[in-house]
């Protein structure tokens, strides 16, 4: 049998297992990320799919015990800027689905549309204990990108939990060759598209009539938009750059909206102004490189800087998911240089719950939350440390992905009388 | 070029040897450490670099070298500037043997963006050197992670990219005053897809694998026969300047003194990887490519001194082992390309496992920053599968068998006595995500001290708010 169709199968498994026996994780260090705070100790009861209790006296008649020893028990992390499950392989010859060129089509790209969940990538990035994650679309030929989808790391028919939860948009540097050659027309193209779905949206019949005037984007964009322009769900925009970051908060002011910044390399230098519009920053923690013009201010401790100032952080590997394990490494880097052990949990659990709307049903460990409960060998935030198990609303994972199956194939070099294939 | 009687002659004698004839040489190192006082780092928790490791003991620094290590606590200690080291870890200084810092600097602009002379597959005449920016502020970066000595490379887009050079990374106006002294040149090599994609879209050879290897081989012929042309000039000239008559022909003595060949920039650096003194440096990443690139050099008589990438390596760690060729690896990057499509978080643990000499790089200014946690993911991993793996022993895939690769083991690479001071005062426990480098010296002198904010700017970074 062919190891895709292994690992399906056992999604397939895993997704019926929802309706079986409770599960009490036993005897955890449980980080619940809530007021309860850590537990030592403690019991995670599980019941289809979600969690009905949480403590030191939690028990369960009838219940599948899994016991803890003693690790730490966390929400299953987030990672809030990816592309799992757009190709298997990251280079532009097999990945090239995420964005769209030389078209029409801007907020309007769907990225859940090209989104696989029975890829490769989906094992190998959640036996590292993140089971959920944005996947977001690239910029192609509009400033607005498309549309981003959250998932979770069942590969079962669940796996997409929001189909369309953002629009994501490019701006600065990055965005110049997308808006005519400068990044003052790119922030007037997020202006005017947001104008745009305004009219759109109040003249819907005029429009339908053609009686409204003539609008540049198309009626799937600008339907992409008016949730935007409604401030249901939000606007998240890439910019690293400090004046950029001020010039997009000063032109949106007026609409009202949920805004997000995205990448914020030096967003770090205008905490204060983030922090007044309560605007929060989505950051690969790792990243401290003066890479362009746009992040001279790069740091790693941009991360300590902003949760200081009161802005709300969540962490993000970037599309880096080819370094598996760097959404928690990053968070330890981050801890490293400044930022509390805690707050660094928090950016990778209810902070992009609560950026992404997701706040009711992810992000603690708490009576009504899904079940995605990993269990650690040692603390998490460590690159030595990896999760003995890892749920995904309320059912266990196989800890198996393709490369264990290479690893195991070539374990054993000498000795061997039949070639490898045959392992 | 520099005889090998006399490179030899200074390695083995592991001092500082400027090589005579090298000084006439152009590029060569004007390396001089600045003045430092004799110091002592005491009661510190020592990885050695070779395998070993003291639980507790002191290093005393004299003129840029070790001169004493020694086990058991120390109080109080004899003459010299006292480093406290309790609860503090001390390595050897890291050692990344694949960087493209200064030639891919930041800001990453093509106006000197210059590690790929893409212009044709074999570019052997160009050297990594030449492209270096001193100022990139990704040196101080690395620094600050405990990077001592990179191995700076042209790019994979050639088949043959040039000459690669070992730097200590030090603040300096000039890529000379940062060149190794007494290490010897590389020759960057690559296989598969880069190179054939980059000529492929030219619509020049190579344009598949088969065209790699069909031009790669007849580079190494063209040099061949230049060698020899210039071995037969050598013999020549010898001849001519003994004065003795030449017994086939009637004359007393030949009037005219031999004809050199044309120089050859290109043909130069390749015949002296014939000759063995530059090493090759081979990116690769699939296991049967490795096995191909092994089968050219065993053709034309060169080794290879490691696979570059070697995502594969796993693969094939007993045929590695066997031809003592290391590995420079990542602890999981993978999936980025298609001949990286195997990459396992064990392939470093598995290629330690079959005996082969195992090597954590970097290529990357970013991960260059962390390249003890990189082990550290890597140690986890293969304990994790069952392996018995000690931390000394994953120190010296950043230091010792870096260095040998590099051909700078009897320089640098590990604590031990009539070494080069390049060391790193850590923390705590190198292999946690937590610990920071807290103090580096090279040759001896403190270049980086976390706690006084001792640190080198480059230019770049002057106004501009960057690196910091």
């Amino acid at each position: 049998m062919k190891t895709r169709s292994i690992l399906f199968m056992a999604g397939l498994l895993i997704a019926s297992a929802v309706h079986a026996k409770d599960v009490l994780i036993t005897n955890g260090r449980i980080i619940t990320m809530g007021p309860a705070g850590i537990i030592e100790s403690g019991n995670v009861l599980v019941r289809d799919g979600k969690i009905v209790a949480v403590g030191q006296q939690v028990t369960a008649a009838n219940a599948e015990i899994v016991d803890a020893n003693g690790g730490f028990v966390t929400p299953g992390f987030f990672d809030s800027g990816t592309q799992i499950g757009l190709g298997d392989v990251e280079s532009s010859t097999i990945r090239t689905d995420q964005r769209v060129r030389e078209t029409d089509l801007g907020a309007g790209f769907p990225i859940a549309l090209t989104f696989d969940r029975n890829s490769i990538e989906i094992p190998i990035v959640r036996i590292e204990g993140v089971t959920r994650a944005i996947v977001r679309p690239s910029a192609g030929s509009k400033v607005f990108a498309g549309q981003s989808a959250i998932i979770q790391m069942s590969g079962s028919e669940a796996t997409i939990v929001d189909r369309s939860n953002a629009v994501f948009a490019l701006l600065g540097e990055g965005s110049r060759s997308l808006a005519g050659g400068s990044r003052a027309k790119a922030l007037l193209d997020v202006v005017d598209g947001l104008n745009e779905a305004l009219a759109y949206s109040k003249n819907r019949r005029a429009f339908e009539a053609r009686k409204l005037r003539d609008l540049r984007q198309s009626p799937l964009d600008l339907e992409a938009l008016i949730p935007i322009v409604e401030g249901k769900k939000p606007l998240a925009i890439v910019a690293n750059k400090a004046s950029d970051i001020e010039l997009i908060l000063e032109n949106l002011e007026p609409f009202k909206l949920k805004l997000v910044i995205v990448g914020g390399a030096e967003a770090w230098q205008v905490a204060p102004l983030l922090a007044d519009r309560q605007v929060p920053v989505v950051l690969n923690p790792l990243r401290n490189l003066p890479s362009n013009f746009d992040q001279l201010a790069s740091s790693l401790s941009s991360a300590a800087k902003l949760v200081e100032a009161g802005v709300m952080v969540a962490f993000m590997t970037e599309e880096q998911t080819s370094e598996f394990r760097s959404l928690t490494q990053g968070a330890g880097v981050a801890v490293a240089n400044g930022l509390a052990w805690q707050d660094a949990l928090d950016a990778i659990t209810i902070n992009p719950a609560v950026i992404w709307g997701i706040e009711k049903d992810y992000g603690t460990l708490e009576p009504g939350m899904d079940a995605d409960v990993v269990i650690w060998d040692g603390d998490p935030l460590e690159v030595m440390s990896a999760p003995t198990a890892v749920m995904i609303e309320g059912a266990f994972v196989d800890l198996r992905s393709r490369q264990t199956l290479l690893r195991d194939r070539y374990a054993e070099l000498e000795g061997n009388e039949m070639p490898f294939g045959y392992r | 070029m520099i005889s090998r009687r006399l490179q030899l002659t200074c390695l083995t004698l592991a001092i500082f040897c400027l090589d005579a004839s090298a000084l006439d040489a152009p590029f060569a190192s004007t390396y001089q450490p600045p003045p430092s006082p004799e110091r002592v780092i005491a009661n510190v928790r020592i990885l050695i670099g070779n395998g070993e490791e003291i639980e507790r003991g002191s290093v005393r620094i004299r003129e840029g070298r070790i001169v004493e290590v020694t086990p058991g606590s120390v109080a109080p200690p004899a003459p010299g500037i006292v480093i406290d080291g309790e609860g503090k870890w001390l390595t050897p200084g890291i050692i990344d043997v694949h960087s493209h810092l200064g030639v891919y600097p930041s800001p990453g602009y093509s106006p000197h963006s210059d590690g790929n002379e893409s212009t044709a597959p074999v570019t052997a005449e160009v050297w990594a050197e030449h492209s270096v920016w001193p100022q990139d502020p990704q040196f101080p970066l690395a620094l600050a992670g405990g990077v001592t000595s990179l191995q700076i490379l042209p790019g994979s887009a050639n088949l043959i990219g040039g000459r690669s050079v070992v730097l200590k990374n030090v603040s300096a106006r000039t890529v000379h005053d940062m060149k190794f002294p007494g290490a010897p040149h590389g020759l960057k090599m690559a296989c598969g897809e880069n190179p054939k994609r980059v000529y492929g879209t030219q619509g020049r050879l190579p344009t598949t694998r088969m065209g790699n290897i069909a031009a790669t081989r007849a580079a190494w012929i063209s040099a061949d026969e230049y060698r020899q042309q210039w071995q037969s000039y050598q013999d020549k000239k010898a001849h001519f300047e003994s004065g003795e008559p030449d017994k086939d022909k009637e004359e007393d003595k030949e009037k005219d003194p031999p004809e050199p060949p044309v120089r050859n920039l290109q043909l130069e650096t390749l015949a002296a990887v014939l000759d063995g003194e530059i090493r090759v440096h081979n990116h690769c990443y699939r296991a049967d490519e490795m096995a191909l690139m092994i089968e050219i050099a065993q053709e034309f008589g060169y080794k290879i001194a490691s696979f570059q990438h070697a995502v594969e390596s796993y693969k094939i760690a007993d045929l590695l082992r066997d031809e003592g060729i290391c590995s420079a690896m990542w602890a999981d990057w993978g999936r980025f390309k298609l001949e990286s499509f195997d990459a396992i978080e064990e392939n470093i643990a598995l290629v330690e496992k079959a005996g082969a000499c195992a090597i954590v790089h970097s290529d990357s200014a970013t991960d260059v920053q962390r390249l003890n946690q990189e082990a550290a993911k890597a140690l986890a991993a293969g304990r994790r599968m069952g392996l018995s793996i000690s931390e000394a022993q994953a120190m010296r895939w950043l230091t010792l068998n870096a260095a040998q690769s590099l051909g700078i083991d009897e320089l640098t690479g590990s604590v031990e006595t009539g070494k080069m001071a390049d060391l790193v005062l850590w923390d705590g426990n190198p292999f946690s995500v937590y610990t920071r480098a807290e103090k580096v010296l090279i040759d001896g002198v403190l270049v980086f001290d976390r706690t006084t904010g001792l640190l080198p700017s480059t230019d770049f970074e002057l106004g501009t708010g960057a690196g910091r």
